[in-house]
């Protein structure tokens, strides 16, 4: 689709992050290693995603010990629907990876 | 650093208090994974994060919002408030800024207190920083003509009836930004593309309605913009209703979309249509003569040339007089009509901000429904590209979906 091609770089890689394992739940500080992306950056990303009904995000359910519960997120189907097209987009670019690697420090564009 | 990191952990979670209800759960959940990350710097940098999260939404959404507002709030006050004593205008321009300030100062917060929030995406927020732009520009530039049209103040009375006519015309002004607001909270079902779809339509139709009459159609009741007008007040909500109401059929396929929901979107896109061009319209004709004042013709014109006014105005008839029967010496006769010229003109905008959205609401709800009964407004298939979801609440917390696995990853 035409937005995918709205996305940042930064926001491609946490889509990316969530695309490997769609059905999966993620929290967000693996996902910031996943990406290389600092909390400053990723959980604006993660909000805009959100807002846009491209991710769902819910807290774990069961308090596990030692540990607050966690904060998870995973792709909607359109969000799922949406990455896909955008990565795909993304992919036949010749120094699309690269240009991915540089931008995690460039300033954020939101989702 | 043991201190200092629980230090920022503390700040961080007083913090999240800050930021509105739907986004503090995001600040909690950077809290809640700091334990997770390395101790030493690697959790500072998190716990950095997240305090720079909080101010880069508080600082984005309600600083910024309060900066622009301030910032209005002071273009108006430099231009409304100030006025010689023997203006008869002064006083009502400054009850008008008064009043216009500290109700839309309140109006976001009563609306989210007895509403709720905005609505997620760009087009409510844009609607809302317009509006407010609007209504701002339109009390400036009413009081700038106002002010010209009420120098003689001892020949322009501010009568308690007048006094009253001038309140309501405030409620009404900031009721536009109120019925705004409410058309833009999550609680207002409105199909994705209809608040654009309604307020683009009245936009084009106010700009060529401006430009028929850049003055006002008063000081031509005869002309033909007053003609256009009425087109315009049917078609513009009919066109609104029937868009909107075929844009929410689309949507709501595979499923089809009842006549009363398709009336209910036509009633909300033809009322935002209407009210739109008639605010429109009455910020560039006010804006136009406050700017201009020259350019409008004397009101006693047709009347001097032989009218059944005549007689009354070459004999210094008051009409805005108390008593009526006052007579205008003839040194400020010509004054007082180009005066009350300037201060009549760009009344019909005014007036028609009073009934604007109810003659959208009821045509614009009749559309939407015959749209939602129209042949190809349903019957092709889930699998149509084309197809939008179907309006639906976000979550109370902002978030798309709250559903709870037992373990997360």
């Amino acid at each position: 689709m035409a937005e995918g091609s709205r996305f940042s770089v930064q926001t491609l890689s946490v889509l990316a992050a969530l695309c490997a394992e769609p059905a999966g739940w993620r929290h967000g500080y693996a996902i910031a290693k996943e990406t290389g992306l600092r909390s400053g950056t990723l959980y604006p990303i993660l909000i805009r995603l959100a807002e846009r009904g491209l991710v769902e995000a819910c807290w774990e359910e069961e308090q596990p010990a030692g540990r607050p519960r966690r904060h998870l997120y995973r792709l909607t189907p359109d969000g799922l629907a949406r990455a896909k097209a955008a990565l795909a987009e993304q992919a036949p670019r010749p120094h699309g990876r690269a240009a991915a690697a540089g931008g995690r420090r460039a300033a954020p564009e939101g989702a | 650093m043991d201190r200092f990191t629980a230090a920022l952990a503390g700040l961080l979670g007083r913090s999240a208090g800050l930021l509105p209800a739907a986004r503090r759960e995001w600040a909690e959940a950077v809290l809640a994974e700091a334990g997770e990350v390395p101790a030493g710097m690697g959790r500072v940098a998190w716990l950095c994060g997240g305090l720079w999260l909080i101010a880069r939404e508080v600082g984005m959404g309600r600083v910024i919002r309060v900066l622009a507002f301030a910032a209005g709030a002071a273009g108006l006050v430099w231009i409304g408030w100030p006025g010689a004593s023997s203006n008869s205008a002064t006083t009502l321009n400054r009850v008008y800024v008064a009043g216009a300030l500290v109700l839309l100062a309140v109006l976001p917060w009563a609306v989210r207190r007895y509403v709720g929030p905005v609505r997620g995406g760009w087009a409510p927020r844009a609607a809302r920083v317009g509006a407010y732009a609007l209504v701002l520009a339109l009390i400036a530039a009413k009081a700038v003509k106002d002010r010209h049209g009420s120098k003689l103040g001892a020949y322009f009375v501010m009568a308690p009836g007048l006094w009253a006519l001038e309140i309501v015309l405030l409620l009404v002004i900031v009721g536009y930004v109120a019925g705004l607001f409410i058309l833009t909270t999550e609680r207002v079902r409105l199909t994705r593309w209809g608040l654009p779809a309604g307020i683009g339509l009245g936009a084009v139709t106010g700009g060529v309605l401006y430009a028929l009459a850049p003055i006002g159609v008063s000081v031509d009741p005869d002309g033909p913009s007053l003609q256009w007008w009425g087109v315009a007040a049917l078609a513009l909500p009919v066109a609104a209703g029937l868009l909107v109401g075929r844009l929410a059929a689309r949507a709501a396929r595979p499923a089809v979309l009842t006549p009363g929901q398709g009336a209910r979107q036509g009633c909300l896109a033809g009322a935002c249509a209407t009210a739109t061009a008639a605010l429109l319209v009455a910020v560039l004709t006010s804006a136009t003569i406050a700017l201009f004042p020259h350019l409008v013709p004397l009101e006693g014109t047709r009347a001097a040339g032989g009218g059944p006014d005549a007689a009354y105005i070459a004999g210094g008839g008051c009409e805005t007089c108390d008593p009526v029967n006052t007579v205008i010496p003839p040194g400020l006769r010509h004054e007082y009509w180009v005066e009350i010229s300037v201060g009549q003109a760009g009344m019909w905008p005014l007036a028609f901000l009073l009934i604007a959205p109810f003659v959208g609401a009821g045509l614009g709800a009749f559309a939407g429904g015959l749209a939602s009964r129209s042949r190809g407004t349903s019957g092709r298939g889930a699998d149509d590209p084309d197809a939008l979801p179907p309006p639906a609440l976000p979550a109370p917390s902002g978030m798309s979906g709250h559903r709870a696995p037992a373990a997360g990853k």
